[in-house]
């Protein structure tokens, strides 16, 4: 089995970058087709496509665009381009490679939402991304693509990049809104949903860089076509960011569906000689662990990973091996949401902060038997308990990797050192 | 109106109505610290948990509208469990320094706590160190490290004082509420903020480390700042006065008042006003006189001057005070000369009709509206220029003057009343609180009569919009002062209107509390009386 490139096809082409480059390989046909179409009729090629979210909640694309009011209310499309899932470069890739495939396929999900204003608001450290988009939202304009009267169609667009300050919090879509509208970027209280009431208090749709583009794909070959790769309830293609302890990590787009273990060992190339694999983080540092076990019967599609526990979430393969300490691993995790949570809800403010605290304390050797529990109670009780989902996203590894490593965490306590490693691996002060 | 069940109750709400409100309309309790009926919806604090039918997620209660048939349990195990550990992670970084926290015996986190909580800490791990004493502007004092983050104070500046000092900064639990940059927290509604502050986070720079609040009585009255008429509790103990605090009343101020409002206590204290009655007469004061004794002083000299006596009244007094006061005196003088004599001074005449635009009013009398009825009744229609023209006519040459509460706003008024009559023959003034002023100007025979504060009297106000609030009387400092309607009985020798049956009525009910000042002698002795007691008690025991 192998990678169908059906998003990323021209990707290794140098000039594809351009719009030049992007016209000779078919690049914005689709906008000129999908312009003589009927707006509805996009949105409902999206809906039969069975298109998901590709940014990690893997909500239906076509069913979120159906839920715009029909009011006459200015609306917004943004395009969630602030990659900041652990493990997660494949909207990198993307916006480098083909900006102008983005920037096409917001054009044709602009005309579809009737949106005349859109923006895409990029992690702030993807300076490459930004510069190569404002070029080709640039070369657009001019062609004509953008502006006034798109290509004698009467449609009207016009299109922004914005630069994030890099905080994860903002890939959340209301905190993306609350940023893109210049306040703190904090989640907003739901309902109202930004289909309704989202940027500037006007129905707003938000999607992922890669969802967006999967419309391209949609038009030109059609829904049949499209839904011949993927399962039923996951149709399609994605891009996977395989990372960690493999010799070829890199983005790979494969059909939904494709296993788990083929992408390590058949297109990753497999772990390191003489080292064997522990466990697999599969959809970015907030899907729950697999053990090397689970990973036998995994399957890169929604349904396969939710049935084992853990999600697809953005894509984000982090491959594990027997080398890696389940508790420094897990400290590392607990750190990064710590420092990630905006502060607003109290459960995930202050448990963020109690986990990496108690972490840590195990990391320097100073842990009890009673704080395994604490970590599993604590994490339990962050759970769907917030706003957002960050507070989740803290709380689902630590819950996976205490239930499925606990011989590793109970000998770090008991022992005072890594049971992989053979030492403390934790000598700095506790931070606060 | 849609139906709903709550803890298995049917309950009937407005459309539109959140669960909490809803629980608050039913009196049930909820645990809560960001929700504030007078605030937008936050949802951070996230201790409103509910559980509803249907729903396998717990939902908050503050941001879930009630729907026809909608089945609402807050209850139940699961939303037990979540509560005690939303409490605990609120208090896991909240240092535990209740005995010298000034918000302690009114804390939101001490009463969910002993409400919902009540179980030990599990935390080991070391709190987070904030900022400690952070000087946010001239009337508020924030301690970072006891700050819960329920942004109610920001919520309370972006939308009620619209002034927008206040944000949250940093994120995580490095978060600290703070001023931004070149602002501070400076404006005439600031301690509303300390009001609402659910923890001893944001302190009032007045009122910190002053008293334990469980050493304070509270009482509800009306503020006497200004025409809007605020509905307030009032804070004090045998001490005297300490702090005032606003009330909810939805047609007048909301929940809210502003900080001018809140020094209204500080006139009704002993240490600002007149101790006993004083008179000055041709270079000599008498000073120390019982006020009743001062009024009858005055009323001989009245007597001989009967009808070249001007009757001066402020907005400062009860609707009740003025009709007896009227009466009295157009009883005494005769109408058709007493109605001509009797004048409204308002000192900001020209700012009446001024407005913040949130709740603070130019006319900073309380009671304008309601002389004003008085004087329709009676068919008064003098204006203060018609007593300039009349002093200069020579037709007055006594002045009984109802001076103002407090002398803040009435400082360039009262100078200009002062320098216009002191040139008559007889002065009475009738004030509460000092006026050094009058003392040093007037070298005329004066009489200055002590009288209540308004927190010492029941009564009525008419407010600017014509809404009437009847208050009763707090609790007496002075118990010798005077009301205006006693003190202008007593002048004209009416002595029924010395003690008339509806204001002793009310006024007799509530016992003097403030104590006047007692010998140490008699201090000791009754608390020895109390520790018998206490010895006595253990004696019994043992036995």
């Amino acid at each position: 089995m192998s990678e169908i490139k059906i998003l990323s096809q021209y990707y290794d082409k140098p000039e594809f970058q351009f719009l030049e480059g992007y016209k000779q390989n078919g690049g914005y046909q689709m906008l000129e087709k999908a312009l003589k179409m009927q707006p509805q009729e996009i949105i409902d090629m999206v809906k039969a496509s069975g298109l998901r979210g590709r940014g990690g909640a893997g909500f239906p694309t076509g069913m979120k665009w159906g839920f715009l009011p029909k009011n006459g209310e200015p609306r917004y499309l943004l395009c969630n381009a602030d990659e900041g899932e652990p493990g997660t470069f494949k909207d990198r890739m993307m916006m480098e490679k083909a900006p102008h495939q983005l920037v096409e396929s917001m054009i044709i999900s602009s005309f579809a939402v009737d949106s005349h204003k859109s923006y895409i608001y990029v992690r702030g450290e993807y300076y490459k991304s930004i510069s190569i988009l404002n070029k080709a939202i640039e070369e657009a304009y001019k062609a004509g693509y953008l502006g006034k009267n798109i290509l004698g169609s009467g449609f009207d667009h016009d299109m922004d990049v914005y630069q994030g300050a890099g905080a994860y919090i903002c890939g959340e879509e209301t905190g993306l809104i609350s940023s893109l509208e210049g306040k703190k970027g904090q989640p907003k209280l739901k309902p109202p949903f930004p289909a309704i009431q989202g940027y500037l208090k006007k129905p707003t749709i938000v999607n992922n860089v890669e969802t967006l583009a999967s419309v391209i794909p949609i038009l030109r070959d059609g829904v049949q076509e499209y839904r011949k790769y993927g399962t039923e309830k996951s149709p399609g293609t994605k891009l996977f960011s395989l990372s960690g302890n493999v010799k070829k990590p890199g983005n790979y787009e494969l059909a939904l569906g494709y296993p788990l273990k083929s992408l390590i060992y058949d297109l990753g190339g497999g772990i390191k000689a003489g080292r064997s694999l522990k466990a697999v983080i599969p959809g970015g540092s907030s899907a729950p662990v697999l053990t090397a076990e689970e990973v036998e019967k995994a399957n890169l599609d929604y349904e396969s990973l939710s049935g084992l526990g853990s999600m697809l979430g953005s894509g984000a393969v982090i491959v594990i091996d027997d080398s890696q300490c389940m508790v420094d691993c897990l400290a590392n995790l607990t750190h990064f949401y710590h420092h990630e949570s905006c502060g607003q809800c109290t459960p995930c403010r202050e448990g963020t902060g109690w986990l990496d605290k108690i972490t840590h304390r195990i990391l320097a050797g100073q842990g009890r038997m009673s704080d395994i529990e604490l970590l599993v109670k604590v994490a339990d009780n962050m759970k769907g308990r917030t706003i957002c989902a960050l507070s989740d996203a803290a709380a689902l590894p630590v819950l996976s990797f205490v239930t499925k490593f606990r011989h590793e965490f109970e000998y770090y306590v008991k022992e005072g050192r890594s049971l992989v490693k053979g030492k403390v691996l934790y000598h700095g002060q506790m931070h606060h | 109106m849609v139906k709903c069940t709550i803890n298995g109750q049917t309950v009937e709400v407005k459309e539109g109505t959140t669960v909490i409100e809803a629980m608050h309309q039913e009196g049930m309790k909820i645990a809560h610290y960001c929700w504030h009926p007078g605030l937008s919806v936050a949802g951070v604090c996230r201790l409103c948990m509910v559980e509803i039918q249907g729903n396998p997620r717990l939902q908050v209660g503050c941001n879930t509208v009630v729907t026809e048939g909608m089945n609402i349990n807050n209850t139940s195990d699961k939303v037990k469990e979540a509560v005690q550990w939303g409490l605990d992670f609120h208090l896991i970084n909240h240092p535990l320094d209740c005995p010298v926290c000034d918000q302690a015996g009114e804390c939101g986190l001490q009463d969910q706590y002993m409400e919902f909580g009540q179980y030990d800490s599990i935390m080991a791990e070391p709190k987070q160190k904030k900022h400690k004493v952070v000087d946010l502007g001239p009337t508020v004092v924030l301690d970072s490290e006891r700050c819960i983050l329920c942004s109610r104070c920001v919520r309370f500046t972006t939308e009620v004082s619209k002034t927008n000092e206040l944000g949250i900064f940093n994120r995580g639990d490095h978060s600290e509420v703070g001023t931004h940059e070149g602002t501070s927290l400076d404006n005439n509604y600031s301690l509303n903020t300390v009001d609402i502050c659910p923890v001893g986070a944001l302190t009032s720079k007045d009122f910190r480390f002053k008293q334990r609040v469980w050493y304070l009585k509270e009482q509800k009255t009306i503020c006497n700042g200004c025409s809007t008429g605020c509905n307030i509790k009032v804070y004090f103990n045998t001490e005297g006065f300490f702090r005032v605090k606003p009330v909810y009343n939805e047609q007048v101020n909301g929940y809210w008042m502003c900080d001018q409002g809140r020094d209204i206590y500080k006139f009704a204290n002993k240490q600002a006003r007149y101790q006993g009655g004083k008179r000055y007469n041709q270079g000599q004061w008498v000073t120390d006189e019982a006020p009743g004794h001062v009024a009858m002083q005055a009323s001989k000299v009245i007597a001989q001057n009967k009808n070249k006596t001007a009757l001066i009244l402020t907005g400062q007094y009860t609707v009740e005070e003025y009709e007896i006061a009227i009466q009295s005196f157009l009883a005494s003088v005769g109408n058709s000369i007493g109605i001509k004599n009797i004048y409204h001074w308002n000192s900001h005449i020209s700012e009446i009709n001024n407005f913040d635009g949130t709740l603070l009013r130019g006319d900073r009398n309380p009671n304008t509206k309601g002389l004003i009825k008085v004087f329709e009744k009676y068919n008064i229609q003098t204006q203060v220029e018609d007593l300039e023209k009349a002093i200069e006519a020579g037709q007055i040459d006594t002045a009984i003057v109802a001076g103002p509460e407090d002398l803040t706003y009435y400082k360039q008024s009262n100078q200009k009343m002062v320098s216009l009559i002191s040139a008559l023959k007889n002065i009475v003034w009738l004030q509460s609180t000092i006026n050094p002023e009058l003392e040093e100007k007037v070298k005329s025979n004066l009489f200055i009569i002590p009288m209540k504060s308004y927190l010492e009297k029941s009564g009525t106000f008419i407010n600017f919009n014509g809404i009437e609030q009847s208050f009763r009387a707090v609790t007496t400092v002075m118990s010798q002062a005077l009301t205006l309607g006693q003190a202008i009985g007593l002048m004209m020798g009416d002595q029924k209107a010395v003690l008339p049956a509806a204001e002793t009525a009310a006024d007799h009910a509530v016992k003097p509390f403030v104590q006047e000042s007692r010998p140490a002698s008699q201090v000791m002795a009754e608390e020895r009386k109390k520790n018998e007691f206490i010895y006595k008690r253990g004696a019994t025991n043992e036995r």
